[in-house]
């Protein structure tokens, strides 16, 4: 049973990693972000490509993802989210077609192929990335055996979601995105400037994916369409917990991932992830506001 | 809504007929079995207009009610096929079946595999035709009665949607012995109406297609020129006022919902005429947003126009797919395609097409305009 709950820990821990960027675009900036899983793509190649050029392990690659990812975030905000504040599926959509563009970029290797340039990580292949040998093996805990990368991920996840719940918080930027959440006109009457703290928002979202990938990295093999499932989980993560609830978006990962663990032990994988589908669909009709939520907007 | 657009509009749908009934002038079957195949896609467009563009609700699973068409037909097609009528019983079994039966199982189509009983009804090739269009509309009236009347709307729907399209997939590959999981259901019959088999790479084939598109377009622009149509349009615009006004704002967003999910179960139906087989690749989250796509880059808010967006952008695909490395490129071309079209050209082709034609036809052609975009 402990195994069992620890897979389903496992499983949660995955969800929020990915949850955690999007319930910060999603839920600070009303931004439908289904580029969110290339952003975690890009994080798992930033690992690739710093391993192959740099010779930077899995753990020093983790920073480096954080920059590459907040800075592709900012850049796709300028270039297309900005146009489309306010038009909510309008940026599903188009970020849908950033995040086709994104996973052919990787696949074309930027469009080198046709010129007959192979860059060594890119392109259509997979691609994997060695663990740590100290986070390799098992690790033994209250007379059962884990594994010790899935404890370092876990643990990783807890740190990072600390680390968000700190920034939005207990940090200057933090209190403008929650008075952005509450009534963006509002905010912006009050002297702050919106559209900054939203691209920054949107950066600080897509790193937080970008790092997601490189853990990830850790035991998925590495390939251009690795985010596409992705960005689905997160996004029933975070409507399940309530948008714009970091809480909530916590509660739900734990919540899904467990159940998810539990009906996989009693049937198998596949319908474990439908169990989970059904779930989230149940609690939409049920409480179409989430599980946690707040009066605003 | 009678007006200076309504003659070009109804001109347009009657060349975009003409132009349709006259491709078989032009073309071989070869050619002609893959534009079937692309009208049925734009059957799938103008379903998304309807629901989308019409009723302002953003299905993500429209994929779910072309899935159901598709394995409906093709189940009943199935036990029509040569390999089903041979596996030593004398009633059809088909051949998957006989490979995921436990052994000493009764080669009979009612016990072979827990649950083959479901397939009995689908040896009258009727029952998969009807199951096509009939049980999706079912499905996505209980559907809107449950997630309209909890006025649930905008991007929870598309959650819901988008949700029960992928739970649906799973099951269904899980459920290998009835359905052959991963791989779909091949090898497949031909539909028999009065004596006249449609072969896939006939001509009468393409004519049952084109004309169901045909009909389809004109009874879906009829029904949104309706009074319920303009009530649906209003809901679009201001839900909270249509529904003060008096009017019951979830049955008329369930009706259109279901006559979506009734075109689209129609689509996968003839879809699987054409191509013979139907896999779960149907309920790929992909599939439902590329339909998605179609409908946008032609105009959300057009019928036609939605259904000409995924016809055309299926064309060129064909066309260019024919080199090969240009294969991925068209993939990368069609995410820039869609960011630029939401950008620049949200209302699609269509509604560029309108305001050029407004602007040609004059001040009240343009006045039409607006007043039908709820300006």
């Amino acid at each position: 049973m402990v195994d069992i709950l620890f897979i389903g820990l496992s499983l949660s821990s995955i969800l929020l990693l990915v949850a955690l960027g999007l319930a910060v675009t999603y839920g600070a900036m009303g931004i439908i972000n289904m580029a969110h899983g290339e952003m975690v793509m890009i994080g798992a190649y930033t690992a690739v490509m710093a391993k192959i050029w740099l010779g930077l392990g899995l753990i020093a690659a983790i920073p480096l993802a954080f920059i590459v990812t907040a800075l592709a975030g900012l850049a796709i905000e300028r270039l297309v989210v900005r146009r489309l504040y306010g038009r909510l599926l309008d940026t599903l959509l188009a970020t849908w077609g950033i995040a086709i563009l994104l996973q052919q970029a990787i696949r074309l290797e930027f469009g080198l192929s046709f010129f007959g340039i192979h860059v060594e990580g890119l392109g259509s292949g997979l691609q994997n990335v060695p663990v740590p040998a100290a986070l390799q093996g098992t690790l033994r805990l209250f007379g059962h055996d884990f594994n010790a990368y899935r404890i370092f991920i876990v643990a990783m996840t807890a740190a990072l979601a600390l680390a968000t719940w700190v920034v939005m918080y207990r940090t200057a930027l933090g209190m403008k995105v929650r008075a952005i959440i509450r009534n963006p006109e509002m905010a912006a009457a009050c002297g702050i400037d919106v559209k900054r703290t939203n691209a920054l928002t949107f950066a600080l979202g897509s790193g937080l994916a970008g790092v997601a990938g490189v853990l990830m990295a850790g035991f998925k093999t590495v390939a251009p369409d690795m985010g596409a499932t992705l960005v689905v989980d997160g996004f029933m993560v975070v409507v399940t917990g309530g948008v714009g609830s970091l809480l909530g978006t916590v509660a739900a990962s734990g919540l899904l991932g467990e159940f998810n663990a539990l009906v996989a032990m009693v049937s198998n994988d596949i319908i474990g992830r439908a169990a989970v589908f059904a779930v989230v669909i149940g609690v939409i009709l049920l409480k179409p506001a989430g599980l946690f939520t707040f009066k605003g907007r | 809504m009678a007006g200076p657009l309504t003659n070009y509009r109804f001109w347009a749908y009657a060349g975009f007929a003409i132009l349709l009934l006259a491709l078989p002038l032009v073309g071989d079957e070869f050619w002609l079995n893959r534009v079937a195949k692309y009208l049925c896609y734009g059957m799938l467009g103008a379903a998304v207009a309807l629901t989308w563009g019409y009723a302002g609700v953003l299905n993500l699973g429209q994929g779910l009610f072309f899935g159901i068409g598709a394995y409906a037909m093709a189940m009943a097609l199935k036990l029509k096929s040569y390999t089903s009528l041979q596996q030593g019983s004398d009633q059809p079994v088909p051949d998957f079946m006989l490979w995921n039966a436990q052994p000493g199982a009764p080669t009979e189509l009612c016990c072979i595999t827990p649950g083959s009983w479901m397939w009995l009804p689908f040896q009258w090739q009727w029952t998969g035709v009807i199951v096509a269009v009939v049980l999706p509309a079912i499905l996505a009236g209980i559907m809107g009665r449950i997630i309209f009347g909890q006025r649930i709307s905008g991007v929870f729907v598309s959650i819901i949607t988008l949700a029960l399209v992928l739970l649906v997939r799973l099951v269904v590959t899980d459920a290998q012995p009835l359905t052959n999981g991963f791989n779909g259901l091949t090898d497949l019959g031909w539909l028999t109406v009065f004596g006249h088999e449609f072969d896939p790479y006939a001509k009468g084939t393409y004519y049952l297609v084109a004309v169901a598109l045909i009909l389809v377009l004109g009874l879906s622009r009829l029904l949104v020129a309706t009074r319920a149509g303009t009530i649906l349009q209003a809901t679009r615009d201001s839900d909270t006022r249509a529904l003060y006004l008096g009017y019951d704002v979830p049955a008329y967003q369930t009706f259109f919902f279901a006559v979506s999910a009734a075109i689209a179960g129609l689509a996968g139906m003839l879809y699987v005429i054409v191509s013979e087989f139907a896999s779960p690749s149907f309920l790929e989250l992909s599939f439902s947003i590329t339909m998605v796509v179609w409908a946008a880059v032609g105009g959300r808010g057009s019928i036609l126009g939605a259904a000409v967006g995924a016809i055309l952008i299926n064309m060129i695909e064909a066309h260019v797919s024919e080199t090969e490395s240009l294969v991925e490129a068209w993939k990368a071309i069609i995410g820039l395609l869609f960011v630029v079209t939401v950008i620049y050209l949200p209302k699609g082709l269509a509604g560029f097409a309108h305001e050029r034609i407004a602007r040609l036809a004059g001040p009240r052609a343009a006045l039409q305009l607006k007043e039908e975009a709820g300006q």
